[in-house]
């Protein structure tokens, strides 16, 4: 016979208050198949932790029931304790007391009735409990970085510095995502491609890092520590390998698209590098807009190119690689313009977003850092701001803050202050957010020395008249509508999740929220890791963030890659699905249920198997098992029917 | 000719009824009749729509009901009110289980007596949302087509800059009626490039007349209605083109007190959508109902009549 010992835990009042500690550890007391129960203040205070050991050890216990808080918090701790004592951890078990009981009770007499149950029904799944060894699986240390943006490129770094070779894969031509798009960040108004840039040539040149930009995941198989990943190398069709990255080539080409760079505000050719420190600095043919593609004729990029490094006939590559584990830092796009009817939906012309306002700011972009207007290229001077266009609006847009706005408007009306001296911009707002190191000083300079009018209140309509741009905006703290004829209005759009990254998310099974943003594994403990293991995530992807946010989560995640890598094999928790192969009738119900792939069938001996290391322990497969061939480990059915005899009573 | 089920309302039959005849003589020269419903009642727009309880929903939902057991699957009105309320009636039965059963219940139990309509609980099919309603707009860009309009017209409005205003319950709530952008809508644009005339942008074609403040507060109504009167005119419209009889109320009569509130507000006629239709399918001049005007829209006939000599006739 199992000898048992539980221990109930007061949490000081916290259980104690509601649940009568000193009654459950009489009634438990009572039942013949515990051999031990007592109550202790603070379970998982040292004192608490040495009580179990010692009682493990003067009581020849076989089996431990901690009665606390939820298994989430302390699990852990008692399962140490008690393989410090020589037990095997998986033979001891938590009873939720508090958070599924006096926390959510009142009554103390009911509250202190369904404590018993519940401990008692951890006592009979706890009687049944094997014990179980964590499954141990090899570690291919070699990470991937999915997205090239800020985020990517610290994490990249970060891993590669640490000595692990990483594959940064990126869908542009170029790494650099937004931030190479800045003109000056807030608040210390310091250039922007002047600090991404060393860290984009750190990464080009980086001897363990393998680059490959204009690239696309197609597939992950695998699990932690051993993924498979095939990405598509889109033809570029360009030999990157001879180009010599000249520029003679884009010089010569006859076509003109609005620039994605430079938000449209210019122009670039069909085949392009999208701006000069692009890396890698070599070109790509956008094959929808090229005159060659479409007509089969022109090809001047060809004759001109000295080393001949043209490729029309270049194809798409699938390559493989593997690794062990994955950063996804897929970074952001804005709310488009023509989302917002109100505000003009994009077609007026001096209505633009952020990010070209960025542009037009910008030394390196289409006006060299002169603020001109789109229509006629004139000097605004008088330029609306409008924040939260698209965020905080649930009814019709985002319903969360794009939390990086606030911050770059007052930057913005700053920088244009400091452009156009006789200038005058508005910004409208909702509430000015600065929660940020230097922030709340930065909004007072722009506010009170640099001349930037707040309005608190929404925009309602925006619209052209001649050559201006009227704004119709209330004024709530003066309680009017105020009517601005603007030269110029800039919009801080809603940031809203990459696009494709949904399609991502699917391929590497990973979650995203309901504003398709990736989820963490815990909003607090863990926001640096997928609930999915083996993946983590940095930068706008998981949320909207500014740059010192975003380098501090990937540096996270390069750690959590890091530490995963520091050890040869991982450890993984065994309370996963296990098949009864004499019952198992392989009718693969269990290999379409699973969300991990972690059921196969085997062709020879006619079942499905679980694979171990990608198995999450979910239960979807037990419950769908039409013979009951499968089981969790330590919840069986058995147990679970054991489980539920005790929390009725076992009259 | 095509018969569609037509509801007129209160407005369109009492102080708006000129508004009412070149709608049924346009359409009869389009090819289908507007018949209108036997019996009917108020649509329901006086017990204030917003407001979510299930008393505003049985007159609408009993009219709807009623076309829907006569065989029809199409109610058109000519009335932005009416489209309203009784496409926000139906998309609530639509959707909302409690509201439909509520409201079913409640109809069945009082079911109007009318001698010469005999019916009994037994009767009675619950209204499940099974009719469409249709805007006159919405049901001459849908099913009869702009460009068949554009094709059948018999006068070019050529020359006319008209500017049109589209109110606020023919398109809101965006979710509930669907008809066109709330923000940006183009129908009433369509609709008039259709008749050949050209249209006239100005920021004020979605803001508020004042509706039924125009009752209780209606130096608010004047002041709102100055505002689009003064942009449009200044934006060289001939006239302002409105679907809703009560911001033609709001914005043709209310031009008296604008005069003497707002002096110097240049006066500009106010149209009907169906009296522009009117013009343009060539109904005689005296069944437009243009001498109920309180600006008069002469100018604007002769205007419209000018391009007809000009060569506009087919």
């Amino acid at each position: 016979m199992k000898r048992i010992g539980v221990f109930v835990c007061h949490c000081g009042i916290n259980i104690a208050n509601t649940v009568d500690v000193d009654r459950v550890v009489e009634e438990l007391r009572k039942d013949p198949r515990i051999t031990h129960a007592q109550s202790y203040i603070y379970m998982c205070s040292d004192p608490g932790q040495e009580l179990v050991r010692d009682t493990i050890k003067n009581e020849k216990l076989d089996a431990v029931v901690v009665a606390a808080c939820s298994p989430s918090l302390h699990e852990l701790t008692f399962r140490q304790a008690s393989a410090e004592a020589g037990l095997n951890p998986y033979q001891c078990e938590i009873a939720n007391i508090r958070e599924q009981c006096s926390w959510v009770h009142e009554d103390r007499e009911r509250a202190t009735a369904k404590a018993v149950k519940i401990i008692k029904s951890i006592v009979a799944k706890t009687y049944l409990n094997e014990s179980l060894e964590p499954i141990r699986v090899p570690i291919n240390r070699r990470a991937m970085v999915i997205g090239g943006g800020i985020a990517g490129i610290q994490a990249s770094l970060d891993i590669a510095n640490s000595g692990y070779e990483v594959v940064l894969v990126e869908r542009e031509p170029s790494i650099g995502g937004h931030m190479a798009q800045l003109s000056e960040t807030f608040p210390t108004l310091d250039c922007s491609q002047c600090i991404l840039t060393p860290k984009m040539v750190e990464v080009g040149k980086h001897p363990r890092i393998k680059l490959m930009t204009y690239s696309e995941v197609e597939e992950v198989s695998g699990y932690v520590g051993n993924f498979t990943v095939k990405i598509r190398r889109k033809a570029p069709s360009v030999d990157w390998a001879t180009c010599t990255g000249c520029g003679e080539c884009m010089e010569k080409c006859p076509v003109k698209v609005p620039s994605e760079f430079n938000r449209g505000l210019d122009d670039r050719g069909a085949i392009y590098v999208p701006f000069p420190q692009a890396v890698p600095n070599k070109p790509v043919i956008d094959r929808d807009n090229c005159v060659y593609y479409r007509t089969g004729k022109c090809k001047l990029c060809e004759s001109t190119c000295e080393v001949g490094s043209i490729r029309f006939d270049q194809e798409d590559e699938i390559v493989e690689e593997e690794v062990g584990a994955i950063v996804v830092a897929t970074g952001y796009e804005t709310l488009p313009l023509q989302r917002i009817a109100e505000y003009g939906g994009g077609e007026v012309p001096d209505v633009i977003d952020g990010l070209a306002f960025e542009r037009l700011l910008s030394a390196s972009g289409p006006t060299v850092g002169e603020v001109r207007r789109p229509s006629d290229g004139k000097v605004p001077k008088e330029v609306v701001f409008v924040q939260c266009a698209g965020s905080r609006d649930p009814e019709r847009y985002q319903p969360y803050c794009s939390r990086i706005c606030c911050m770059y408007t007052t930057k913005h009306a700053m920088l244009y202050k400091h452009r156009v001296h006789d200038g005058q911009p508005y910004i409208f707002y909702i509430d000015v957010r600065t929660g940020g190191k230097g922030y709340e000083e930065f909004y007072h300079r722009a506010e009170e020395e640099e001349g930037v009018v707040y309005l608190k209140g929404k925009v309602a309509s925006i619209f052209r008249d001649g050559d201006q741009t009227v704004v119709w905006g209330t004024d709530s703290l003066a309680g009017r509508n105020v009517e601005i004829r603007a030269d110029l209005v800039v919009l801080a759009t809603a940031v809203v999740p990459g696009t494709g990254v949904q399609d991502l998310a699917k391929k590497l099974k990973i979650q995203t929220g309901e504003n398709g943003f990736l989820n963490e594994a815990h909003p607090k403990l863990r926001p640096v890791e997928s609930i999915t293991a083996g993946f983590y995530l940095a930068g706008c992807g998981q949320s909207p963030r500014d740059i010192p946010d975003t380098v501090a989560q990937a540096s996270g995640a390069a750690s959590k890659v890091t530490a995963l890598f520091s050890k040869d094999e991982m450890e993984q928790d065994p309370m996963i699905a296990a098949v009864d192969e004499d019952v198992c009738g392989g009718c693969r119900v269990c290999i379409s249920v699973c969300p991990y792939d972690a059921r196969e069938y085997d062709e020879e001996e006619e079942i499905a198997v679980v694979n171990e290391a990608l198995c999450e322990g979910c239960g979807a497969c037990v419950a769908a098992c039409p013979c009951g061939a499968t089981q969790q480990s330590n919840l069986t059915d058995r147990q679970i029917l054991e489980m539920i005899t005790a929390s009725l009573g076992e009259e | 000719m095509t018969r569609v089920a037509y509801y007129p309302g209160c407005a369109l039959k009492e102080r708006s009824a000129h508004l009412e005849r070149p709608a049924l003589g346009a359409a009869e020269k389009l090819g289908f009749e507007l018949d209108e419903l036997d019996s009917w009642t108020c649509c329901g727009a006086v017990p204030p729509p917003s407001e979510e309880r299930i008393m505003n929903l049985v007159a609408p939902i009993r009219i709807l009901k009623d076309v829907r057991d006569t065989g029809d699957e199409v109610l058109v009105t000519i009335c932005d009110f009416c489209y309203n309320s009784l496409k926000r009636a139906n998309h609530r039965v639509s959707t909302s289980d409690l509201d439909r059963k509520r409201v079913n219940a409640f109809l069945r139990e009082n079911q109007p007596k009318r001698d010469y309509l005999p019916s009994t609980e037994e009767d009675y099919r619950d209204y499940l949302g099974e009719v469409q309603v249709m805007h006159l707009l919405e049901y001459l860009r849908d099913v009869v087509g702009f460009e068949e309009i554009a094709q059948s017209r018999s006068t070019e409005l050529s020359g006319l800059r008209l500017a049109p205003y589209y109110g606020c319950v023919m398109l809101r709530p965006e979710d509930e009626i669907g008809l066109d952008s709330v923000e940006n809508p183009t129908i009433i644009e369509d609709f008039l490039v259709a008749l050949g005339a050209e249209t006239v942008a100005y920021p004020y074609r979605t803001v508020c007349c004042g509706s039924y403040l125009s009752v209780s507060f209606p130096e608010s109504s004047a002041r709102l209605c100055s505002n689009i009167i003064s942009s449009a005119a200044e934006k060289g419209a001939d006239a302002i083109v409105v679907s809703c009889p009560l911001c033609f109320y709001n914005l043709d009569s209310r031009q008296k007190m604008i005069s003497e509130l707002y002096p110097g507000t240049k006066s500009i006629p106010i149209l009907y959508f169906t009296q522009v239709l009117g013009m343009a399918m060539d109904l005689d001049i005296s069944d437009l109902g243009f001498d109920k005007h309180y600006v008069d829209p002469e100018p604007v006939v002769e205007k419209a009549l000018g391009s007809l000599k000009g060569g506009g006739s087919r």
